[in-house]
């Protein structure tokens, strides 16, 4: 295979391992004998038992292993594959069924448990009787999902304590803490939390007894009874399983992989090497071979028997050790081309010194002039004039609950990818380009993905390998990452270290920020945060400097607001500090150095809220046990559209089908197609049909940067709006409605009014095509496809804690955030993007973390429950204020926001924290040993 | 290999790994940490019931699961520490499947022994990598040479309760002999293979006893305790007559705090006591390097699990200011 380098550039074409430029030629071999004929797909079981079960009201029987568990029972025997497999250890819930009524964790259940027991999965907790459970129809109504990887086994659980609650307690709604306990073993990557909460509770109180299956999001229904099908679902005929052999030691060269004892093994297909020719080893986890089976545990059982013969060395492992270690990760300038991008612009040359690469100033300003004003406030000796210090924050895992999965089936004239990603359009082009195929040849779907937050937005190698082990094979390949190399390899929020200093005159008006920040994205080079400090307070002179240090540990990724969380934990806490400096409200410092027009107005709404308004005036009022504070932080971010994308808007006799190449990663993006059609025409959107996550469909945007929404949003309407001109032309010249003009819902015309459904039953068939009109003022800049807009958005976040001193906790009872982002298009699904971009970011503020051993690099936190993301009962309340005014001059009115709330709540927290205890902390995440080490000093 | 014994006399023939709920064991075979033939514990009658004997006293079969225990309104009437442990420990979905047998019998879940390509002394490796490396989450009264947490959430209950178990043959152990003194790095109990645990006896409760159970953790629920505590306390005149205290998460063995129980006895039932008195918990212990922040959270967590206790008796709240 002759592989073509990519150039790495703007979420486009790179390659998620350590590798980009100069791939040479891929080694492969194939087993040679007959290939056997599959069992069950996935699993040839030894030793197997027959099992008497009845699934969903059915009488079946299983084949149960000794390790056969029920979970692979339902999914692979049974077909059943609405209940999921995410963590894999019992931690997470979404592989959830009721045995006897019960809800179980099924991934860690024996199949042998299941004899004579009673199963209902997902797919049975409808009847015919009565439809779709109350739950169901709860989650729908109240739309208590984004990407629905979780919902099944959320809903699998929730309707069997709704049938306890209900039995006990009537129609009486369950508490928060009753629901948090109830459902405590789910997880839900998306932040779906405040919609579950709603649901659950408006479900016992009996509000959806009675209720239809039809609510916000476009493919809610099929979330919620375990019909979305995902990457990891697709079962092709004649499909095998690919697994990933990876490197377990973080630093080494290698000699030699021998995998022939591997291919020996009975129902070991291929092998194909994945080292591209890179001969070093530079982080635990980095993927070496690919292994073809004829079920999963055959090829990773293959994975143990391959020979590798490496040299080992020390790991460079933290910030700290890359500073001051004599080695180096990258030894040449030629192997420091192979350092990855971790971030979304495009890579700038840079000076290396050893493992440091920096200084990248490129978004400074009047750097000599910051510099002199930190100076001076630093000599002034007054407290008043200067805040802030070192600030950390660690490494977060972008962990979606849908793993990297990949199902490649090579054949002659096409070649068909299953892939959960944020972009099939992209992503078919990528593979074109890499395997050196005609665009035409190559199609990508993506029907469902479960989670992408900016890790699935590049080529990664578990596509390579199922491909390459594809067009060897002739037959389909399935390759699908486990929770540990998801945590592993998957992707990541570079830790960082960043110095501030922030300088006032005495006047309270911003003198100078100076910022020097260090970035650990391991292996991956480009974290530049600086852009942020750049854009907020946007007047103050600033001296900024982005170092990158690399270090033996997996490439960081964009992750929803690339540098955004560590910018703002540092930046809004200094500002806070220098408000409670010069004893002032911290709103009066903001408003002064703040000419951002979307947050002048949010700072008047905060200052209307009681619980800003009302909080207390000094520092550590509490003196008990329990302490409660209010902190406040604002964000902004840019805002970006894709004008090359389209949208296609077909009629049929029986509706409207939209249809482009995006995809829906839980973003909502079928819901904006369909209601956007659905306003142009004054319909109901469940008249409109919508196709998307299929490459051959016309070029859609990639569901990254808050792009989606601004992008499709406004092509769908001008698509619509020219096919409702076209409508009327052919109703008065072809269909005899005279003077016929567009009324909701139709036409009115001479003899009286006309339904859209019946024009369109009559007409013949129509197609437009439309695009995102370049915003009013035009860009700042375009590259690669991607146009930066001319204006910031702006946040504001409140949030109070209560901190328990004595067992150093901090609970986030409840934020209230305004958000500055125009006209929104999908109201409903607007706030749940934004009350899950919240909920990750209490989660990063508060609990997740990766975690390296510092002596061999290897990931200790490879699991959910070493590596922690927020549940129900962490989350308090949430409030969305949407401020819809200020952006007139965007198309469509209106900008993304799904980066943009993930910035102020760190900051909100911290704040909150020091405001509650006087205790001002610097590291994240705020774990208990940190709390109670900061309360004692 | 299965096998599924539906009498103990039938499986007394039988070698295998038991199996009981699946829920510690499942994980481990994956991770390639326990193979080889398996007795499944399904068909096997007689040890999920609790049944109360004349004096008072309970025996709890081993495969009674967590669920049960924790809804068990006899058990929450006199044992309310223990119950509250089984309420207190994993998530709703374990609780249904776990057993108490295996719970008691679980191997320690600590990052380095369950990594898929890391080998400690637990797993056939030379040294505790945890000792060496990260252990942020690991033992602080230090008992060498694994720096694991014992894992059992009961067994801590089982040591506040002065339960025994009892095997397949008849033998008996005490809680403290069950769990061992931590001197084997590669086993969280003393039972050699082949042995069952069948049953946990609970003596009778002391009259009037009150029982909480507490655990220290990072998020709210769900999670694995950094500390956690079940209290015994009978009250007499408004002081502390006898006074129970196991905590979990802080050793390689569950630990009964001594010291602090005698620094307790006859001393009023108020919070100044209780918070003064706490301190003497860690008397002794022995932190790795980075887990002297849970030496901050023994005195928190036992001071608030006592007032939970306390807090049961109707009328007879502890006094002396918020703690
Ligand atoms: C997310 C999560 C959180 C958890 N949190 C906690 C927690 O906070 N506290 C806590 O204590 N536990 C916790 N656990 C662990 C859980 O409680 C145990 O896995 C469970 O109790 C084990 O019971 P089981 O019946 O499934 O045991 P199995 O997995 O069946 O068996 C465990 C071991 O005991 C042996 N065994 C079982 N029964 C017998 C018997 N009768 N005689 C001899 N040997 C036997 C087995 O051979 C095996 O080695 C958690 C688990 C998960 C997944
Ligand atoms: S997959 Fe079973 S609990 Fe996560
Ligand atoms: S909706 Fe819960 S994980 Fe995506």
């Amino acid at each position: 295979m002759t592989v073509k380098p990519t150039r790495r550039g703007l979420l486009k074409g790179t390659l998620g391992g350590t590798l980009t430029a100069a791939l040479t030629g891929c080694r492969s071999e194939q087993a040679r004998g007959e290939l056997s004929q599959l069992t069950a797909p996935g699993e040839k079981i030894v030793d197997a038992i027959p099992v008497d079960v009845t699934v969903n009201r059915t009488a079946t029987q299983i084949a149960a292993g000794p390790d056969t568990t029920a979970l692979e029972a339902v999914r692979n025997q049974l077909g059943l594959t609405g209940t999921k497999l995410a963590c894999g250890h019992g931690a997470c819930g979404a592989c959830t069924i009721q045995v006897d009524g019960k809800p179980v964790a099924s991934c860690l259940l024996p199949a042998t448990s299941l004899h004579r027991r009673r199963v209902t999965t997902v797919e049975g907790l409808a009847t015919d009787l009565r439809g779709l459970h109350p739950v169901q129809r709860a989650f729908i109504g109240e739309d208590a999902m984004q990407c629905g990887y979780c919902t099944p086994g959320f809903v699998v659980e929730a309707a069997a304590f709704f049938d306890a609650w209900r039995a006990e307690h009537g129609k009486q709604p369950p508490s928060r803490e009753v629901i948090a306990d109830a459902l405590s073993g789910h997880l839900c990557r998306c932040g779906a939390y405040t919609q579950i909460y709603a649901a659950i509770a408006r479900a016992c109180e009996g509000a959806y007894d009675n209720a239809g299956e039809r609510g916000p999001r476009y493919d809610a229904r099929e979330k919620v009874t375990g019909q979305a099908k995902y990457t990891v679902d697709v079962q092709l005929p004649n499909m095998v399983y690919g697994a990933i052999g990876r490197a377990h030691v973080a630093h080494a060269t290698i000699r030699r992989i021998d995998w022939s004892r591997a291919l020996k093994h009975p129902g070991v297909y291929a092998a194909v090497d994945l080292t591209m020719g890179v001969r070093t080893i530079r982080f635990a986890g980095q993927e070496l071979v690919a292994i073809a089976a004829e079920s999963e545990a055959i090829a990773r059982h293959a994975l143990t028997l391959v020979d590798y013969d490496l040299d080992v060395y020390t790991p460079i492992i933290g910030i700290e050790a890359g500073r001051t270690a004599k080695d180096h990760v990258y030894t040449s300038r030629a192997t420091r081309k192979q350092a990855p991008n971790a971030n979304e612009a495009p890579l700038l040359p840079l000076k290396w010194r050893g493992n440091l690469r920096g200084p990248f100033q490129l978004f400074s300003k009047s750097r000599g002039k910051a510099r002199r004003a930190v100076t001076e406030a630093k000599d002034s000796g007054d407290a008043k004039r200067l805040a802030g210090g070192q600030f950390s924050t660690q490494t977060q895992c972008h962990s979606t609950l849908e793993p990297h999965a990949c199902v490649a089936d090579w054949r002659d004239d096409l070649l068909v990818v299953h892939l959960s990603t944020q972009g099939v359009h992209q992503a078919a082009e990528d593979i074109a380009k890499r395997f050196d195929l005609p665009a035409e040849r190559v199609q990508v779907l993506a029907q469902h993905v479960g989670g992408g937050f900016g890790g699935k937005a590049v080529l990664s190698l578990e596509l390579v390998a199922a491909v390459e082990l594809s067009r060897q094979l002739g037959r389909p390949v399935r390759v699908v990452l486990d929770r540990h190399e998801e945590l592993a390899t998957g992707g990541n929020r570079p830790a960082q270290e960043i110095d501030l200093a922030l300088a006032a005159d005495t006047e309270g008006k911003f003198t100078g920020v100076q910022v020097k920040s260090f970035a650990d994205a391991g292996v991956a080079v480009g974290s530049a945060p600086s852009i942020l400090f750049r854009i907020m307070y946007a007047k103050t002179p600033k001296k900024l400097e982005d170092w990158d240090v690399v270090t033996h540990a997996a490439p960081g990724k964009p992750l929803r607001a690339p540098g955004g969380p560590p910018a703002f934990w540092a930046l809004e806490q200094a500002v806070d500090e220098l408000a409670h400096a010069r004893s002032e409200d911290p709103i009066a410092l903001r408003r002064r150095n703040d000419p951002n027009p979307a947050r002048k107005e949010l700072y008047t709404w905060a200052e209307s809220l009681p619980l800003w308004r009302d909080r207390a005036t000094s520092i550590a009022a509490d003196s008990g046990r329990y302490r409660r504070g209010v902190g406040l932080a604002v964000g902004g971010w840019f805002y970006f559209v894709q004008p090359s994308a389209r949208v296609q808007v077909d009629t049929t006799p029986g509706g409207f089908v939209v249809s482009t190449a995006c995809q829906d990663i839980g973003n909502g993006s079928k819901s904006v197609l369909a209601q956007a059609v659905a306003n142009v025409f004054g319909i109901d959107p469940g008249m409109v049909a919508i196709r998307v996550g299929d490459s051959k469909l016309v070029p859609g945007p990639m569901s990254a940067g808050s792009r989606t929404a601004t992008t499709i949003g406004p092509a769908a309407t001008q698509a619509a709006e020219n096919l409702r001109e076209e409508l009327l032309e052919i109703a008065e010249a072809q269909l005899g409605y005279r003077g016929a003009q567009a009324i909701p819902g139709g036409l009115r015309h001479s003899a009286g009014e006309t339904s859209w459904g019946e024009v369109l039953a009559r007409a013949p068939r129509l197609t437009t095509i439309g695009r995102r009109k370049r915003d009013r003022k035009g860009y700042v800049f375009g590259i690669g496809g991607l146009a930066a807009g001319r204006y910031v958005s702006g946040s504001l976040q409140v949030s109070e804690v209560e901190v328990d001193t004595r067992l150093g906790t901090v609970r986030v009872l409840q934020s209230q955030v305004g958000l500055g982002v125009g006209k929104i298009f999908t109201p409903v699904l607007a706030r749940s993007q934004a009350t899950g971009g919240v909920i990750q970011g209490i989660s990063y503020a508060l609990y997740e973390e990766r975690r390296l051993d510092p002596n061999t690099g290897a990931v200790l936190t490879g699991n959910l429950e070493d590596y922690r993301i927020a549940g129900l009962g962490d989350v308090g309340t949430i409030d969305i204020h949407f401020m819809q005014k200020g952006f007139e001059n965007v198309t469509g009115g209106g900008v993304g926001l799904a980066e943009l709330v993930k910035l102020a709540p760190a900051a909100a927290l911290g704040n909150a924290v020091f405001h509650a205890t006087g205790y001002r902390p610097r590291h994240l995440p705020l774990r208990p040993d940190r709390v109670l080490k900061g309360l004692r000093t | 290999m299965m096998l599924f014994p539906r009498t103990l006399e039938e499986l007394a023939g039988q070698r295998g790994t038991p199996r009981a709920g699946g829920t510690d064991l499942q994980d481990r075979r994956r991770l390639g940490l326990s193979t080889g033939p398996i007795v499944d514990l399904r068909d096997l009658t007689g040890l999920d019931a609790i049944t109360w004997n004349p004096d008072g006293s309970v025996a709890i079969g081993a495969r009674t699961t967590i669920a049960q225990l924790a809804a068990d309104d006899q058990l929450k009437a006199r044992y309310p520490g223990f119950a509250a442990a089984a309420g207190g420990l994993a998530t709703p979905q374990i609780r249904e499947v776990a057993t108490l047998g295996g719970n008691l019998l679980q191997q320690v879940r600590c990052w380095y022994y369950r990594h898929p390509n890391l080998r400690c002394l637990r797993s056939g490796g030379t040294s505790c990598l945890a000792r060496e490396g990260d252990h942020l989450f690991h033992a602080c009264f230090d008992q060498g040479p694994c720096a694991a947490p014992h894992p059992s959430t009961m067994a801590a209950a089982l040591l506040a309760y002065d339960a025994t178990v009892e095997l397949r043959d008849g033998q008996r152990l005490t809680a403290a002999e069950l769990v061992g003194n931590g001197s084997d790095p590669t086993q969280s109990h003393s039972l050699q293979p082949g042995q069952l645990l069948t049953r946990v006896h609970l003596p009778p409760a002391v009259p009037g006893e009150l029982g909480a159970y507490l655990r220290a953790t990072n998020r709210t629920r769900a999670e694995w305790p950094l500390v956690e505590a079940v209290v015994r306390v009978r009250l007499a005149g408004g002081s502390f007559e006898q006074v129970a205290i196991a905590l979990g998460g802080v050793a390689n063995t569950p630990l009964r705090i001594q010291a602090l129980e005698a620094a307790l006895a006859g001393q009023p039932a108020t919070l100044k006591v209780i918070d003064d008195r706490s301190k003497v918990a860690v008397n002794g212990a022995k932190p790795l390097p980075g887990t002297g922040y849970k030496l901050d959270l023994i005195p928190g967590v036992i001071a608030s699990a006592l007032v939970l206790a306390l807090k049961q008796q109707p009328g007879d709240k502890p006094a002396g200011g918020a703690l």
